[in-house]
């Protein structure tokens, strides 16, 4: 097995993915949407596990290889979230994110020989990203969420467990890609913790967020604590793509 | 109900004038004393301040653990310890977080967990858990990676290769200069780079640009491999590539219009030797760049002041653990590359570590159960 098979392995896969999420919408009952996706995932299973065996060490050595994880990986965890929150949309964001990653990998051949450099080579890196992409899935829905709620506010609370349910399996998702960063920090640089830039930002949004979820607990007045939710979101956009240009970043590791 | 959002929002202004009065004292502190000495913290009084936390958890249900553990009070730390990491996020070389008033809000986010801990364990029960998991677990995260972190330690050490190193240069901030003898040494048996075959291109003479412009073609110089480039197509010959010597490649041009065929040997260089290019003609020569390290490891055994001795390959992403020490492949004589003849290491000694992973470890477990029990109750 190897690149060059890719192709059929990707389309087989992502037709699979999409006629399954489809499915989920269309017909009446989700089962042949749920089979649809896992045999998708079987195929796509195939093909890492052909290059694996083909190339005698487990693929994770370029920047097109850990693509193709987080194609994979997107699917598992959006798809094992689905199972248990029964999210549809949530189903069919991971496979549009994950095809542009197919797609990234099919149209840029070159990234199959760069290298990762040997600090990113790492089992952290892949699901420490993966699990943020799809963090903030779920925090940008609850900030959606939180604007049709402030509109609502005088009528009805019907969002609220909506909401509350996005923001603690979202912030659920943030937390395990911070920590899983940490660990891999402590093997990659000696530090779990440095306050690097990108990481004082991270800590800001997770903080946001905690305060919403703390002031939800004290029961303070939804027309104020709704508002954290765009502000966090804010911070939390700053943190995933606002560092690089902010002053105080210049020389971070994570600026790339 | 009215009467209990009054009692709750009267309790929250107590709350505030509390932070309120720490903040101040934190920033007269910061104006008469200057800056928090982090080295203060270190080890017994981080054991001791520990200790003294932990009572906490053991004193009986009253008037104080019910101030003390007080929601509202969390939350206004939790706003107070947002505004401190903006201002470290925002203003490019500050101080904040050896400032008296992040140190004060740092304690008392660790006093009023502690005090939240301490009464959801006297009604305990399996529903406990999740909340256990996380603020237990970020409770020993935070105490780690701040109390603790004043026993932290970090080294540059330098080995030569078929010697033993017990000195080291220490690193990070407020370092001491020069040598210091560590109670650990590193006896390096070998050194090895693994490299990725250097690359070949067309460049032009004048300016150093590869060729096709914008979009520069490099493949690989391995045997019998080639390339076709504007007009050109080079075929790898022969490879050489010996210990001391730089890589070389005898290679095959030939021209798609004329078919004529120019050879000659092809090599980056290295530091004792020169590099070679072929002229293809006036404005354009084949040449070859440095072969990138695909990998980098030291083949070590570490022995300690107490006796231990650990044998182990150390790699980047893959450090050597001994005690509380983590040793990291830092770097090498990079103008010699794979002739390096000595390894350097980053030595960190971080009796917390541990700690510190048991309070990660358990947040991805209370983070399993955030996304597994949601929100809504
Ligand atoms: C990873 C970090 C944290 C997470 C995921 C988290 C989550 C939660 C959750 C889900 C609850 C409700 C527990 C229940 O009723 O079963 C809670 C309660 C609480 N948390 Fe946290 N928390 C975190 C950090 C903190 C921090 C840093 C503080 C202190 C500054 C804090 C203080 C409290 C307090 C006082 C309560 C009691 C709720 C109340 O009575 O209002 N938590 N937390």
């Amino acid at each position: 097995m190897s690149w060059s098979h890719f192709i059929y392995f990707a389309f087989g896969s992502l037709t699979l993915w999409s006629a399954g999420v489809v499915s989920l919408y269309r017909a009446k009952s989700t089962t042949a949407g749920k089979i649809l996706i896992l045999a998708g995932i079987l195929l796509f299973s195939v093909f890492i596990a052909g290059l694996w065996i083909a190339q005698g060490h487990p693929p994770l050595r370029t920047i097109g290889e850990t693509r193709l994880w987080y194609s994979f990986f997107l699917i598992i965890v959006g798809f094992a979230t689905y199972l248990h929150w029964g999210y549809k949309w949530l189903m069919g964001y991971s496979t549009l994110v994950s095809a542009v990653f197919i797609f990234v990998n099919l149209l840029k051949p070159e990234i199959h020989t760069t290298n990762l450099m040997p600090a990113l080579r790492s089992v952290w890196f892949v699901p420490h990203v993966t699990v943020y992409i799809l963090s903030y899935a779920m925090l940008g829905a609850a900030t959606i969420a939180s604007f049709v709620a402030l509109k609502e506010l005088r009528s009805t609370q019907r969002l609220m467990p909506l909401i509350d349910n996005l923001v603690y399996i979202g912030f659920g998702f943030l937390m395990m890609g911070m920590l899983m960063g940490a660990i891999w920090a402590k093997e990659a640089w000696g530090d779990y913790w440095s306050w690097d830039p990108k990481e004082v930002w991270a800590f800001i949004t997770a903080t946001a967020y905690l305060i919403y979820i703390h002031s939800r607990l004290r029961g303070y007045p939804l027309k104020y604590i709704l508002w954290l939710l765009p502000v966090a979101f804010i911070l939390l956009m700053i943190t995933w793509i606002g560092v690089n240009y902010l002053p105080a970043a210049q020389g971070s590791i994570h600026v790339y | 109900m009215a009467g209990e959002g009054k009692r709750k929002r009267t309790t929250a202004i107590e709350e505030a004038v509390v932070a309120t009065a720490v903040v101040t004292a934190g920033f007269a502190l910061q104006f008469t004393l200057g800056s928090f000495d982090k080295a203060f913290l270190a080890f017994p009084v981080n054991i001791i301040a520990l200790a003294a936390l932990a009572t906490l958890l053991f004193i009986k249900q009253g008037r104080l653990l019910t101030r003390l553990s007080s929601g509202s009070l969390s939350v206004i730390l939790l706003t107070l310890v947002l505004f401190s990491t903006l201002y470290m996020g925002l203003v490019p070389g500050n101080k904040t977080k050896i400032s008296w008033p992040f140190v004060l809000i740092y304690l008392m986010t660790l006093i009023n967990i502690t005090a939240v801990i301490s009464v959801h364990l006297k009604s305990f029960s399996k529903r406990s858990i999740p909340f256990l998991l996380n603020h237990l677990g970020v409770l020993i995260l935070l105490y780690a990676a701040g109390l603790g972190s004043a026993d932290k330690s970090r080294y540059f050490m330098r080995v030569n290769e078929g010697e033993v190193e017990w000195r080291a240069e220490q690193s990070g901030f407020g370092a001491r200069e020069g040598l210091t003898e560590l109670p650990i040494a590193i006896s390096l048996k070998n050194f090895e780079i693994e490299e990725y075959p250097p690359k070949l291109a067309i460049i032009e003479r004048a300016t150093g640009e590869a060729l096709p412009k914008g979009r520069p073609l490099l493949f690989p110089a391995e045997l019998n491999n080639f390339a076709q480039i504007e007009g050109w197509s080079i075929k790898v010959d022969t490879l050489k590539y010996l210990p001391r010597f730089a890589p070389s490649a005898y290679v095959l041009v030939t021209s798609q219009g004329t078919n004529d065929t120019l050879r000659g040997w092809v090599s980056c260089g290295n530091h004792f030797q020169r590099h070679k290019t072929l002229d293809i003609n006036e404005n354009l020569c084949v040449a070859m760049t440095f072969p990138e390290p695909k990998a980098y490891s030291s083949d070590v055994i570490v022995y300690t002041r107490s006796g231990k001795e650990r044998g182990g390959i150390i790699m980047v992403n893959s450090p050597l653990t001994v005690g509380s020490w983590k040793i990291y492949q830092h770097s090498y004589d990079t103008q010699k590359g794979r002739d390096s003849q000595w390894s350097r290491f980053e030595l960190v000694y971080d009796p917390w570590f541990i700690p510190a992973l048991i309070g990660i470890i358990m947040m991805i477990a209370g983070a399993i159960t955030l996304f597994w029990k949601g929100g809504a109750r």
